[in-house]
């Protein structure tokens, strides 16, 4: 319990005291599931309106696919990128392995079905009469597309929020295709399991606290949105 | 009050029209046909495939088998290509209507939007718009704060608004009061004014305020075309 509290105190210290490689650490992983979740997004969400929208043979299939995918581990994924990317691998000569595209691709291999199966619930409990009403009114089918998007924007955006989640605090994949290196591919899930395994535990949660501070405003952003505008706490 | 004036009557026939769903013959060799002056009453009890039809019409819905005439020049048999055409004629409205999320204002100017023209002109529509359904004090409510016959009647008004040849109304009065009915007669009176064709579905037996030109029945998936009708009042359901 004491060292839980001092190692509790220290990381407070650290994070106020501006140490330059925890903020650097911090971007990175911010920059790197950012930028994966938003390349993920867009496609994902598609697939789930035309999983939503449109009938054809083997869509319940692909649904099943896409909620069984939810619960691959982060590791498989980064043993597969990795046998892919590393030198012997087919994609070898891309020489991505251990640079943060690798990160990005990973994690974007992650969240995808989780963004897919959710928005694709989320966009089956919009009324069916949104799009017809848009498509009566003269709307042209990408512009109905649009419109019913807009009209589950809440439910897109929690599931959007619950990919950067699952992204942003996974370590395995991030650890094998990245590599953990310092400066250039170091984020918050690889950098706590590197100090947790020296015994510093101070770094390792401020590291936490900066996850959970940043996951709970990201909350607090969506509840702002869905109240709103008013704040309901 | 009319910003467009419409001169042309325009005239459109679905023929050999048939659906079929969970093996059951839900429409079975329709013919439907009507011009922008019509003003059609169709009836049939419930289940009898009156909102079925109403959204096929409207090409929201495809038929197993179809034929399309339009203007008796343009003949289509390909979906994608009629409905092109229906979607640009008709507008249908739901029994309850949806109203997007959002303003009375965006509601209305949503159809407009399509349509290229400059904010001020789309605020004179709407507002034109409201007034028809006598509705202007509603302007910046929120869709979600309305009554029923308020949505009611910002749903035809955005109809109104996008100037269709054909407005497609799906029991408009079920759930209405009586002020709320007594208005909705008017506007609909307005349409037909407008001369855009109306078709009508309702089980209100206590109109006497919609003349209709044109009944249509509907009945174990075969549509009967009736005597003239009267109005609503004189017909049993």
């Amino acid at each position: 319990m004491n060292d839980l509290s001092t190692a509790t105190s220290q990381a407070f210290t650290l994070l106020l005291s501006g140490d330059a490689q925890l903020w650097e650490i911090i971007f990175l992983s911010f920059s790197v599931s950012f930028r994966a979740i938003l390349f993920s997004a867009p496609l994902a969400i598609l697939i789930a309106f035309g999983l939503s929208y449109f009938q054809f043979t083997g869509r319940r299939f692909f649904i099943a696919l896409f909620n069984t995918a939810m619960s691959i581990p982060a590791v498989v994924v980064g043993l597969t990128l990795y046998l892919l990317l590393s030198r012997s691998g087919p994609l070898g000569d891309l020489k991505l392995l251990f640079t943060q595209e690798a990160m990005i691709v990973g994690q974007m291999v992650l969240c995808f079905p989780l963004l897919v199966a959710l928005s694709h619930a989320t966009l089956q409990s919009v009324d069916r009469r949104a799009w017809e009403t848009a498509i009566t009114l003269g709307a042209h089918p990408f512009r109905a597309v649009f419109t019913v998007l807009k009209e589950a924007r809440f439910g897109l955006t929690a599931a959007v929020l619950a990919g950067f989640g699952r992204i942003i605090a996974e370590v395995g994949s991030s650890m094998m295709v990245g590599g953990n290196i310092l400066h250039y591919t170091r984020n918050i899930p690889t950098a706590i399991a590197l100090e947790t395994s020296k015994g510093s535990f101070a770094q390792g949660i401020a590291l936490g606290i900066v996850l959970l501070a940043m996951a709970l405003l990201l909350n607090l952003l969506l509840m702002y949105f869905q109240g709103k505008g008013e704040l309901a706490l | 009050m009319t910003v467009i004036t419409k001169v042309q009557s325009e005239s459109i026939k679905l023929h050999k029209m048939n659906y079929i769903r969970n093996k059951q013959i839900i429409l079975n060799n329709i013919l439907f046909e009507m011009n922008s002056d019509d003003f059609i009453l169709m009836t049939g009890q419930n289940g009898s495939g009156k909102s079925t039809l109403l959204r096929i019409i409207a090409g929201l819905m495809k038929p197993d088998c179809f034929q399309l005439t339009y203007n008796n020049t343009i003949n289509k048999s390909s979906w994608s290509s009629s409905k092109k055409i229906l979607r640009q004629k008709f507008c249908y409205l739901h029994q309850t209507p949806y109203l997007f999320s959002g303003t009375v204002y965006d509601n209305i100017a949503y159809g407009l939007k399509h349509k290229g023209l400059k904010k001020v002109e789309v605020d004179n529509r709407v507002e034109e718009a409201l007034s028809l359904v006598d509705l202007q004090h509603l302007f910046d409510r929120k869709s979600h704060a309305l009554s029923g016959g308020e949505k009611q009647r910002i749903a035809i008004a955005r109809s109104w608004v996008i100037q269709p040849k054909f407005i497609l109304l799906d029991e408009p009065f079920a759930n209405m009061d009586k002020h709320s009915r007594s208005s909705t007669y008017d506007i609909i009176n307005q349409l037909k004014a407008d001369h855009i064709g109306v078709v009508l579905t309702s089980h209100d037996p206590h109109s006497g305020e919609l003349n209709f030109n044109r009944h249509l029945h509907l009945h174990q998936g075969k549509m009967v075309e009736k005597d003239t009708p009267l109005n609503l009042s004189s017909i049993h359901f």
